[in-house]
């Protein structure tokens, strides 16, 4: 039973990780980046080629360097020049851009499904109470719990991630204080396309590599934010936790439709909160 | 001052004119497309428009979505789907007959989408994309899954009745002919839009569209219409669902796929939804990209996905609408 | 007699996080009055016309149209009723013309009486342009049009004159007050133009930081040392 919210709990907080670079996004342009499962795509086949010749460290480290400058490229490239636009302009850019990017990781690594081998160091098991655990899956959780920590006290504490904050709850009132949007925007971008490089990477042994699985990434975490409310990170948090576990347990006691159970999540969540469990405006 | 309801009548033809109007281009436009079922001999190139006006069709429901709600959907392939499944299920248990499983396939979508509607058109702007693709994904999620229903990955092929509304089933599924009895489905149901888009509930859902809290304010109900327009749209996909499934007689969980979403949105979008037939275009310019660039390049995925980006950008009316605009100014009016 | 008050609130009160943009407001306007709503910014002026009208979420009190209570309606179940309102931001339908915009309202209106809108706020000659390709002053003119169609009984309108020139102002004010008159029309304008609301209102409403401070006709208002030096200042 422990173990089984532990593996949810693994997921889980990969799910967060991957969704909060779309709040971050969102709450500083209003726009959301179809492009961001594929960020995390692209984050998983640079860290397989990394730690295929390298450490898996150095694999973790890199893939979240160059993810972090292909978000500022996006930043520069997409999301400025199209900030007055309706925010569907950058959804059906960013679509095009997803096409694009999967064709690319195709053209590198090709077609057929690749798997990254569980770093050595934490390829045994643990036990725990009693049970044995894939020592692999602390690494994750560890992970995600630290980024998670990382990225609160950052927003608590840094004048960016106040700004972020503020921008998140208003908008409007928060462009007037006379803070430098861009500069913060390619900062903020950039952050959130790392850590889809980074939980790509740190996801990889315990997926199989393909250029689709951007896909399902993103669909995972469009769950998570619209659950949680467009914009809120603590409605993310706490989706993606529930999610993790629904998922888990689903997949554990009723296999068949386990993959169904986030989605029905979802529509009862929004039956009852149009505007998901944080309620923020869209 | 007191003259415009003169002035307007002459400005604008009055709607039963207008409709006769439209009319008359479909007939032709039905004519033409038969004509060209008659000359053209290659089965390559019937086969690459007969898929093209079936899938146009449901770009068709994509882009009126856009047009008459504002609402870009990235689930389409659900309502698309779900009428291939209720026939191929329908007919591999032999519940009902041809007919009667083809009304379903019809019903079913439709009720999913009015139900499922009333939940989300009240959920504005960009994250009604976000929902509808995941929405969209759950139906394929679950095909995959349920194994013992739908079969699972691999799919199964359909078996229909040598007659089915009293015609022969081969005629469905030959290309040439195929392609006649899709297109001129398409023909009618791009005239049963414009009407529908020309009608006072077609104009206020622009109205409701444009502005919706200035709609309510000026005393409608705002839900109830862009629930209805989405029902339209399901409708006209599972149209195509169901042309698609006499035509291929074999589905798959690939007919729910959110990728096939995302092309016919793109169809949509290269074609330009403000026009009713822009979808439709877009899918035969899509379809016949994609055959050529085949020969060219493996890339078509990037290919296509750079033309959305360059369309999104530069040609906002999509490229039916930009060359509407051009034949327009040519003529001198507009 | 309750009757008498064509539209009314009662105790009205609004609050975001510890602000109250309305705290405990009563306004009762009889019939066929044209009462001013004045206040600096801030005073809830606009909370309360979308108190009234149904467009804010969350708030608590009653609100009454001829002694009913139209508290639980929406806002387009009170503008078939007969309540309906203008916009301080200009809120029309851009792409639309505006004629096809002003039939549209009159289709959900009992007197679908586009022409007499139109001839009387001068927007005939623009009835084929679309709204977005039109002056400022004429979008604002179309805004109150589109309240006005249906002839309804209680007009809530929140600063129609908003940025348009003194001129056009008080064009725009005696326009209204005419209408008023003929249809009989009850009228609860918010406006910021001194000039504008004491040339036309019969009765003046003066709020400050959601509270009424004072309520009289425009002489007994002139009169109150207090609304004078917080809100008119010497102009007046």
């Amino acid at each position: 039973m422990f173990i089984q919210i532990l593996n949810g709990l693994a997921y889980g907080g990969l799910l967060y990780i991957v969704s909060v670079g779309l709040v971050l996004i969102f709450g500083l342009r209003r726009i959301v980046n179809f492009a961001h499962g594929s960020l995390f795509m692209i984050g998983a086949y640079v860290g397989f080629s990394v730690a295929a010749i390298g450490s898996f460290w150095g694999a973790i480290l890199i893939a979240a360097v160059v993810l972090g400058l292909v978000g500022a490229l996006l930043d520069i490239s997409i999301f400025r020049p199209l900030q007055r636009e309706d925010p569907i302009v950058t959804v059906l850019v960013t679509f095009g851009l997803l096409l694009v990017l999967e064709d690319f990781a195709q053209f590198v690594w090709g077609k057929d499904f690749l798997r990254m081998p569980v770093p050595a160091m934490f390829a045994g098991s643990v036990s725990i109470f009693g049970d044995s655990f894939p020592a692999y899956r602390l690494v994750v959780i560890a992970t995600a719990a630290l980024v998670g920590l990382g990225l609160t006290l950052w927003l608590h504490l840094s004048k960016i991630g106040l700004y972020v904050r503020a921008s998140n709850a208003d908008p409007l009132t928060t462009a007037m204080q006379g803070v430098d949007t861009d500069r913060v925007s390619i900062i903020v971008v950039a952050l959130g396309a790392a850590l889809a490089g980074l939980s790509g990477t740190i996801s990889a042994p315990l997926l199989a590599l393909s250029p689709s699985m951007g896909g399902y990434i993103l669909i995972e975490s469009f769950i998570v934010v619209v659950v949680g409310g467009l914009g809120s990170f603590a409605g993310a948090f706490i989706a993606a936790i529930v999610i993790g576990q629904v998922h888990n347990f689903g997949l554990v006691y009723v296999p068949w439709a386990a993959t169904m159970f986030p989605f029905v999540l979802m529509v009862a969540v929004l039956i009852w909160r149009p505007t998901g469990i944080a309620g923020s405006h869209v | 001052m007191t003259n415009t309801v003169t002035e307007e009548s002459m400005v604008t033809p009055s709607q039963p004119l207008a409709h006769t109007y439209a009319a008359g281009i479909a007939i032709v436009a039905f004519f033409v497309g038969a004509g060209i079922a008659a000359l053209v001999a290659s089965n390559l190139a019937m086969t690459l428009l007969t898929q093209a006006v079936i899938t146009g069709l449901l770009a068709t429901g994509v882009g009126f979505l856009i047009r008459q709600n504002g609402m870009v959907s990235f689930g389409h392939a659900a309502f698309y789907g779900i009428a291939c499944y209720a026939i191929a299920l329908a007919m591999r248990h032999g519940i009902v007959r041809a007919e009667l499983a083809i009304v379903l396939a019809l019903v079913v979508p439709t009720a999913i989408a009015f139900f499922l509607g009333l939940v989300i058109v009240r959920i504005p702007g960009v994250a009604f994309s976000m929902l509808t693709l995941a929405v969209g994904q759950a139906f394929y999620e679950f095909a995959m899954k349920a194994r013992n229903v739908t079969g699972g990955e691999d799919g199964f092929s359909v078996k229909l009745p040598s007659t089915i509304f009293g015609i022969k089933t081969a005629i469905f599924q030959n290309p040439h002919t195929m392609f006649v009895v899709s297109w001129g489905v398409f023909v009618v149901i791009v005239l049963f839009l414009t009407m529908v888009a020309t009608s006072p509930f077609g104009r206020l859902t622009a109205a409701i569209r444009e502005n919706e809290e200035r709609s309510r304010f000026i005393g409608y109900e705002t839900v109830l219409p862009r629930v209805l327009v989405l029902t339209l749209s399901a409708l006209v996909t599972a149209v195509a669902g169901v042309l698609f499934t006499l035509y291929n007689t074999f589905v798959s969980p690939d007919v729910l796929h959110w990728s096939l979403s995302g092309s016919a949105l793109i169809m949509a979008i290269i074609g330009g939804p403000r026009l009713i037939w822009g979808p439709g275009f877009g899918a035969i310019i899509y379809f016949f990209a994609k055959d050529i660039a085949g020969d060219i390049s493996e890339h078509w995925q990037a290919i296509i996905g750079i033309i959305l980006i360059i369309v999104m950008v530069l040609l906002p009316t999509g490229l039916g609408g930009t060359l509407a605009g051009l034949l327009r100014r040519r003529v001198g009016y507009g | 007699m309750a009757e008498n008050y064509a539209i009314e609130g009662i105790d009205l009160t609004r609050s975001f996080s510890g602000f109250f943009a309305l705290n405990g407001v009563s306004i009762a306007v009889p019939r066929g009055e044209i009462r001013g709503l004045i206040g600096p910014n801030g005073a809830g002026k606009s909370t309360l016309i979308d108190v009234l009208s149904g467009r804010a979420a969350r708030w608590s009190g009653r609100v009454k149209m001829f002694g009913e209570d139209i508290s639980a309606m929406s806002a387009q179940q009170r503008r078939r009723s007969g309540v309906a309102r203008s916009f301080q931001r200009t809120n029309i339908f851009p792409d639309l013309t505006v004629l096809d915009q002003l039939e549209i309202a009159a289709r959900a209106a009992e007197i679908p009486n586009v022409d007499e809108i139109m001839s009387e706020l001068t927007l005939s000659a623009l009835a084929h342009k679309r709204a977005t390709d039109t002056s400022y002053g004429d979008q604002r003119r179309l805004d109150l049009a589109l309240a006005l169609i249906g002839r309804p009984k209680v007009l809530l309108l929140d600063e129609p004159a908003a940025g348009l020139s003194i001129k056009e102002s008080l064009d725009l004010a005696h326009n209204l007050r005419d209408l008023a008159a003929r249809w009989g029309v009850t009228v609860l304008l918010v406006e910021h133009d001194m000039e504008v609301v004491f040339s036309i209102c019969d009765r003046i409403t003066v709020l400050h930081l959601g509270n009424i401070l004072a309520e009289g006709t425009p002489a007994e208002i002139r009169e109150i040392p207090e609304v004078v030096t917080a809100y008119l200042g010497s102009t007046v």
